[in-house]
């Protein structure tokens, strides 16, 4: 089986969820080859074929110009799965090309699950196991598949190494009725808690908003980021850009802990990756101590400066 | 010029139930609603109309009773409604469903040019953000995602500009109609519809087109023209977690514990 792996490049660098693509391709047991619309200053550390095309002259993304060139390194590797992230660039590319070559698609692939791909439905309340006719990837056939892979889902097991054979792309001309204008960073300078490895969350339960520094002590504490669930921030107590759930940013620390916070399933579609989930919460039976790893039932305000204290001692 | 609005009736997800014996999804009782992104498409739609006096065009892919979805969307003020109901589109992957919608869009081409097709990012029973991107990819539109402002629309040059939301930032970007966007929910805020619309649209009519009239090939449409398949929905397991020391009556023993296992779990130095 062989893979053809997207890889990602913004603002003058390579992404290092492109390593996630490979360890994806390790998982499904998959040869790979990649392409990466980037530039030999940030080359990806990778042991392979690197189809590699200027960033300067394609456009960091250009939707009708990146398809082509997906296209053009389809054709001469005839793969039978073409894997991108599931982030904006995916999202974006993976159904064009997709449809260009009417090969299937499945979406932000969460979990590899016998022979069946795992994937979110209903706002990541459900699961759902998908395949494409043929098996997980066709063999040499069409339709092969497109898939896409959550960011987060699939880490890699070290540190990536090797060095690419390159082999350069080229089209032949530039032409594309899309026009770059600009990027424009996001409003609010938000913290990225993506990345972050502890994140304590506020939830109602912490009361009201003098409260909420308590919160942001612990988080201090333990060394992490200051997170909220949604209630807490639409009341105007914690900024938006800490919000996790749906409609907030999703998560995936080895440590969560939730003050406060019942578990409404937009919030759970958020955090329930951690790997380790602490709820602090006065109602045993609140939803989050399903997915808590330990409960700890009592009053946030009351049992969190002491937990603070143990913390920073 | 016609602007087409594609929407989708939904399960409300937050009422979604799973039956705990079979772990199946419960149907029953589910109110359906209509996909909440594509509420921002139709808003959209009819802010264009309310500006340039523009026609708009709402289409369902969809069982006999998505029909209340349509009845919603002329309510709110769209022109025509369509659904496209037909036993053979049933089964459909998102590959065969973008070729149902694509064809009826070009169907209304060919009655009164297309310079614009508004969808949801995505729907929230599905998740998979294709559908979209599949028929401006069929139609040969310029595809403009996750769309969260329109910055510039001139119909005369016939040229929009069109701000998206990227990872933390966001990227402007100007293409030539006709486009094809997909919405997310900071576009705008939807208005409801009055009264009179509401008690209009009870008596409008919903055009429902059938394979007969759309004509494609089987092949390639329901489950025929699927090259994707979902064999299971289930709902994720995690255990239950347990109940660490007695946080009400004594917090800083329940704290000592917690610390405690975080550090054992190297997840915490002290």
């Amino acid at each position: 089986m062989k893979a053809l792996l997207i890889g990602e490049y913004r603002q003058g660098k390579l992404l290092d969820t492109t390593y996630e693509l490979k360890a994806f391709a390790d998982r499904l047991g998959a040869d790979s080859v990649m392409l990466l619309v980037g530039s030999d200053a940030d080359l990806p550390k990778y042991e392979g074929r690197l189809y590699l095309a200027d960033a300067g002259k394609y456009g960091e993304y250009n939707p009708d110009l990146h398809k082509q060139l997906v296209l053009q390194a389809v054709e001469k590797e005839n793969p039978d799965c073409i894997v991108f992230v599931h982030s904006s660039y995916g999202w974006d590319l993976a159904p064009r090309v997709a449809v260009a070559l009417k090969a299937g698609q499945v979406s932000e692939i969460v979990a590899l699950n016998d022979g069946a791909y795992e994937v979110n439905a209903c706002n990541a309340k459900l699961r759902r196991t998908v395949t494409p006719k043929g098996g997980l990837a066709p063999s040499g056939a069409c339709p092969l598949a497109v898939l896409t892979i959550q960011a987060g889902a699939f880490s890699p097991s070290g540190e990536p190494q090797g060095a690419p054979q390159l082999e350069r792309l080229e089209l032949s001309g530039t032409a594309s009725a899309i026009e770059f204008v600009g990027y424009e960073a996001a409003e609010q300078k938000g913290v990225d808690l993506s990345k972050a490895e502890i994140i304590v969350s506020a939830g109602r339960g912490v009361g009201k908003k003098d409260n909420v520094p308590v919160i942001a002590a612990l988080a201090s504490a333990l060394g992490g980021e200051l997170g909220a669930s949604r209630p807490v921030v639409d009341a105007g107590w914690v900024d938006h850009s800490h919000q996790v759930g749906t409609t907030g940013q999703t998560v995936s620390p080895k440590l969560y802990v939730a003050c406060g916070i019942s578990g409404a399933i937009q919030h759970l579609a958020g955090m329930k990756k951690a790997d380790f989930i602490v709820a602090i919460n006065k109602d045993k039976d609140a939803p989050i101590g399903e997915i808590a790893d330990v409960l700890v039932v009592a009053d946030v305000m009351q049992f969190v400066p002491a937990f603070t204290a143990k913390c920073a001692r | 010029m016609l602007v087409v609005v594609c929407i989708k009736q939904v399960p409300d997800t937050t009422q979604v139930q799973i039956d705990p014996v079979t772990n199946t999804l419960v149907r029953e009782g589910i109110p359906f609603i209509v996909n909440p992104y594509d509420t921002h498409a139709l808003e959209e739609a009819l802010r264009l109309k309310d500006r340039f006096g523009f026609r708009v065009a709402a289409i369902s892919m969809g069982p006999p009773n998505a029909e209340a979805t349509l009845k919603k969307a002329l309510a709110l003020g769209v022109d025509e409604a369509i659904l496209l109901s037909d036993r053979a589109f049933g089964g459909a992957d998102t590959l065969a469903t973008s070729r149902v919608l694509s064809e009826a869009i070009d169907r209304l081409n060919r009655q009164e040019q297309v310079g614009i097709v508004i969808c949801g990012k995505q729907t929230i029973d599905g998740d998979t953000a294709q559908v979209g991107p599949g028929i401006a990819t069929r139609l040969g539109y310029t595809q403009l995602t996750l769309v969260d402002r329109v910055e510039k629309f001139d119909p005369f040059q016939g040229r929009i500009t069109v701000r998206r939301k990227l990872e933390g930032r966001h990227e402007t970007v100007e293409a030539p109609l006709p486009v094809l966007l997909t919405v997310v929910r900071e576009l705008n805020r939807p208005r409801y519809p009055t009264v009179p619309m509401r008690l209009e649209s009870e008596q409008a009519t919903v055009q429902v087109w059938s394979n007969q009239e759309l004509q494609l090939d089987q092949n390639g449409i329901g489950l025929k023209g699927s090259p994707t398949w979902v064999s299971r929905i289930f709902s994720p397991q995690r255990e239950k977690g347990e109940i660490v020391g007695d946080g009400v009556a004594d917090p800083a023993g329940a704290a000592h514990l917690l610390v405690d296992k975080l550090v054992s779990r190297d997840l915490l130095v002290v």
